[in-house]
């Protein structure tokens, strides 16, 4: 019995151990807002955002949803 | 994905379509960071009249540096008209720096045209692409224009590249 009490302490300490190891994703946009002003029907504009990533783990862009 | 520390490009594009005024749109951006998810906002004029703009037109409103034959087409350039009584200082906001340079008049006359320049880079020679690129008035406004940029290429292996002479040019 006592040893099975070490054996889930010394899991679940491990466990702990591993949660904070693990970093956080975080991203960064340096710009959230573009303004193209006047344009032309019938045509396509675009604009460039950059995207950092500042966190501790690595970010995963999964989608990008038009708005 | 995205190590940590590590930078990616976004590229928004808008298309104007028959739209005809203030346009505004909010793209998600959705990652494991999870919800709340971050947008960016893309805000747009858009004129049914780009042959009638104030306080300045340009011309043409739209560059169309297609190439459908051997001669390679690398540059082309457009008029902007200051219609308005106010001289105009012009500055660059946006364009492509990978692909495309541009040549823009600092300012313009009260009355005057100018001229500037489009250049594709060596990487936009072989490619069809749909671009754009944005500049900024110091009226009061402080009026943007964006500019589109067009190419289409009929058939991208037979371009030569320019200064490079081919055998059968010998």
């Amino acid at each position: 019995m006592k040893r099975a009490v070490i054996v889930i302490v010394v899991f679940a300490s491990l466990l702990l151990t591993v949660a904070s190891v693990q970093g956080v994703p975080r991203m960064e946009l340096p710009e959230t807002e573009f303004n193209f002003g006047y344009a032309p029907q019938n045509s396509k504009v675009s604009y460039v955002f950059w995207i950092h990533s500042t966190g501790d783990d690595t970010l995963l862009i999964k989608k990008v949803v038009p708005g | 994905m995205l190590a940590v520390g590590d930078s990616t490009q976004l590229e928004i594009i808008f298309s104007t379509k028959r739209y005809t005024s203030r346009i505004t749109k909010t793209p998600r951006i959705e990652t494991n960071v999870g919800p709340p998810h971050k947008n960016v906002r893309i805000t747009t004029q858009v004129v049914r009249r780009p042959d009638s703009t104030y306080p300045v037109i340009i011309k043409p409103y739209k560059l169309d540096i297609s190439q459908f034959g051997e001669k390679v087409r690398d540059q082309m350039k457009f008029t902007i008209t200051n219609v308005s009584e106010q001289d105009l200082d012009l500055s660059m906001v946006y364009f492509p720096t990978d692909l495309v340079d541009v040549s823009l008049p600092a300012s313009v006359s009260a009355g005057k045209s100018a001229e500037g320049v489009l250049r594709l880079k060596e990487p936009a020679l072989s490619m069809s692409l749909e671009k754009s690129f944005t500049f900024q008035l110091n009226d009061a406004d402080g009026s943007r224009f964006t500019v589109p940029i067009k190419r289409t290429i009929k058939n991208p292996s037979n371009i030569k590249k320019p200064g490079v002479k081919t055998k059968a040019g010998k």
